[in-house]
């Protein structure tokens, strides 16, 4: 578990050396006894470490989303997309004021099983390009996830 | 017919009841002339309708009158009491009228023979708006408590189903599953068998979000207290807000009916301060001094002006009112510009 831990840091660091995010941050699926919980696990580029306190329900919130649909997302302009009444269901966006983003599904034997988001503090800085770059990444595999996608067809 | 006061005499009586009342009077013919009107028949009508009915217009009324509420419709011209005043009757009834500055006005009107040998009537209007809003209000007040006890009730049970028997029985199936675990060695069994399991524990953890949701058990089995900790430790989880809570009520109970509305008052309050006051930081406090139960949260947040544009629908502080009302409760709302918001709620309490 130790060394997973150490891995998952470097790789994201690495990633937003390459990519020049603000802001990355990989949630991953907690299974605990009774539970099963979303949370924000690894961040690089953070204001600080309220995020990690959080704990998504699935279907709330960035990772609660992706997580529930399989589905990349993107948000290029964070005050449009999201009401300012309704940012709150988005904790990491308020705690690390993300202006645009992007957040893809992180596969792991044909399950999603963790969300990587790359963010900027200013808007219109994603593109679908980059959205597409981050998707690709994340089915290259990251740390014990193997990125196989389910496909139905 | 007599007359205590011979200072007085009937006739002057009337003269003054006349011309200061503030019930309108018309007299009319038979053809629907109006023959006189007091100064506050005039006050109500039209000036162009003034104007018709003095030439002597017959059913120059017509020009003002909206209809009347017979035992059929509830706004119509149908028998209409004027020109068949004798068929039914219109000793009190209650009509709707054009008024001058005030738009459609409902009267409560009398139409009735004074003298049935000229065929002469008089007919009466008494404004009854605010009676009719009172009313209204009173109304609307038991409807709405209805509807709210309808919406718990109808969420209780619904919360409890899912509680009590969906999470129930995929619980069951979820240890069954556990056990099959322990009676393979494949591996690729085992695999599938841990998402298949992970997925059934997500499920069962949506399922209890969900009637937490709708009605916290723990309000019912447990109390204000109970279920206002568990409320703000998911939102700590949740959201990442902090709520300072302070309660003196230790596990004391209250009639469902009180202790929901200072849930959902609580939550509502909450929630604005979670959209609007641009804080991470909540005080809520709850106890109860002089025999009535507090209830304060409070933000030191953005604030608002009183009175101001809501920036969202306006309906959550109308919400919050409405629930107090139904416990006989007071709702006190303080708010300064950059300072913060404080919402006080007040319900006494019999012992």
């Amino acid at each position: 578990m130790m060394k997973n831990r150490v891995d998952y840091q470097q790789e994201l660091d690495q990633f937003r050396e390459w990519l020049g995010y603000d802001f990355m941050s990989l949630a991953l699926a907690e299974s605990a006894e009774y539970h099963y919980v979303i949370k924000w696990k690894y961040a690089t580029g953070n204001l600080n470490d309220c995020f990690k306190g959080i704990v998504l329900q699935s279907g709330r919130g960035i990772a609660g989303i992706v997580f529930k649909t399989g589905k990349p997302m993107i948000i290029e302009n964070v005050a449009q997309h999201i009401d300012n009444e309704l940012l709150f269901n988005y904790p990491i966006v308020r705690m690390e004021k993300l202006k645009s983003l992007v957040a893809v599904p992180l596969w792991n034997d044909n399950r999603v099983a963790g969300v990587l988001l790359g963010g900027f503090r200013n808007e219109q800085r994603v593109t679908i390009e980059m959205l597409h770059q981050l998707d690709e990444l994340a089915h290259q595999g990251i740390g014990t996830l193997n990125g196989k996608e389910l496909k139905l067809s | 017919m007599s007359i205590s006061n011979p200072n007085y005499s009937i006739n002057s009586l009337m003269a003054k009841l006349y011309e200061n009342s503030m019930e309108a009077i018309f007299f009319f013919d038979q053809h629907g002339k109006v023959l006189a009107m007091n100064p506050a028949a005039e006050e109500i009508v039209a000036d162009d309708v003034l104007e018709q009915l003095y030439s002597g217009q017959a059913n120059a009324i017509c020009g003002v009158c909206r209809g009347y509420m017979s035992e059929t419709e509830l706004r119509t011209c149908l028998t209409c009491y004027f020109n068949a005043p004798d068929v039914d009757d219109f000793s009190s009834f209650q009509v709707y009228l054009d008024t001058k500055g005030k738009g459609i006005v409902s009267y409560a009107a009398s139409y009735h023979v004074i003298d049935s040998d000229q065929q002469l009537y008089a007919f009466m209007l008494k404004d009854l708006t605010t009676q009719f809003k009172t009313q209204e209000k009173f109304y609307q007040n038991t409807m709405m408590k209805h509807v709210i006890e309808a919406q718990e009730n109808e969420r209780k049970r619904i919360s409890r189903e899912l509680h009590d028997s969906v999470a129930q029985e995929l619980m069951s199936a979820l240890i069954d599953l556990r056990v099959f675990k322990y009676m393979t060695q494949d591996t690729t069994l085992l695999q599938k068998m841990k998402h298949t399991e992970a997925s059934m524990t997500r499920l069962l953890d949506d399922i209890r979000n969900l009637a937490v949701e709708l009605r916290p058990a723990a309000l019912d089995d447990f109390g204000l207290e109970a279920a206002f900790r568990s409320h703000f430790k998911r939102l700590q989880e949740s959201y990442g807000f902090t709520v300072e809570f302070e309660s003196t009520l230790c596990q004391k109970r209250y009639s469902s009916e009180i202790e929901t509305v200072i849930y959902r008052i609580c939550q509502e309050a909450v929630l604005n301060a979670l959209k609007y006051a641009q804080t991470d930081k909540i005080k809520v406090s709850i106890y109860e001094q002089n025999k009535l139960l507090q209830l304060i949260v409070e933000d030191e947040g953005i604030g608002f002006e009183i009175g101001s544009d809501p920036i969202g629908t306006g309906l959550g502080l109308y919400g919050i009112r409405e629930r107090a009302e139904l416990v006989g409760g007071i709702v006190n709302i303080y708010a300064t510009p950059g300072k913060g918001t404080k919402i006080h709620l007040q319900i006494s309490i019999l012992d």
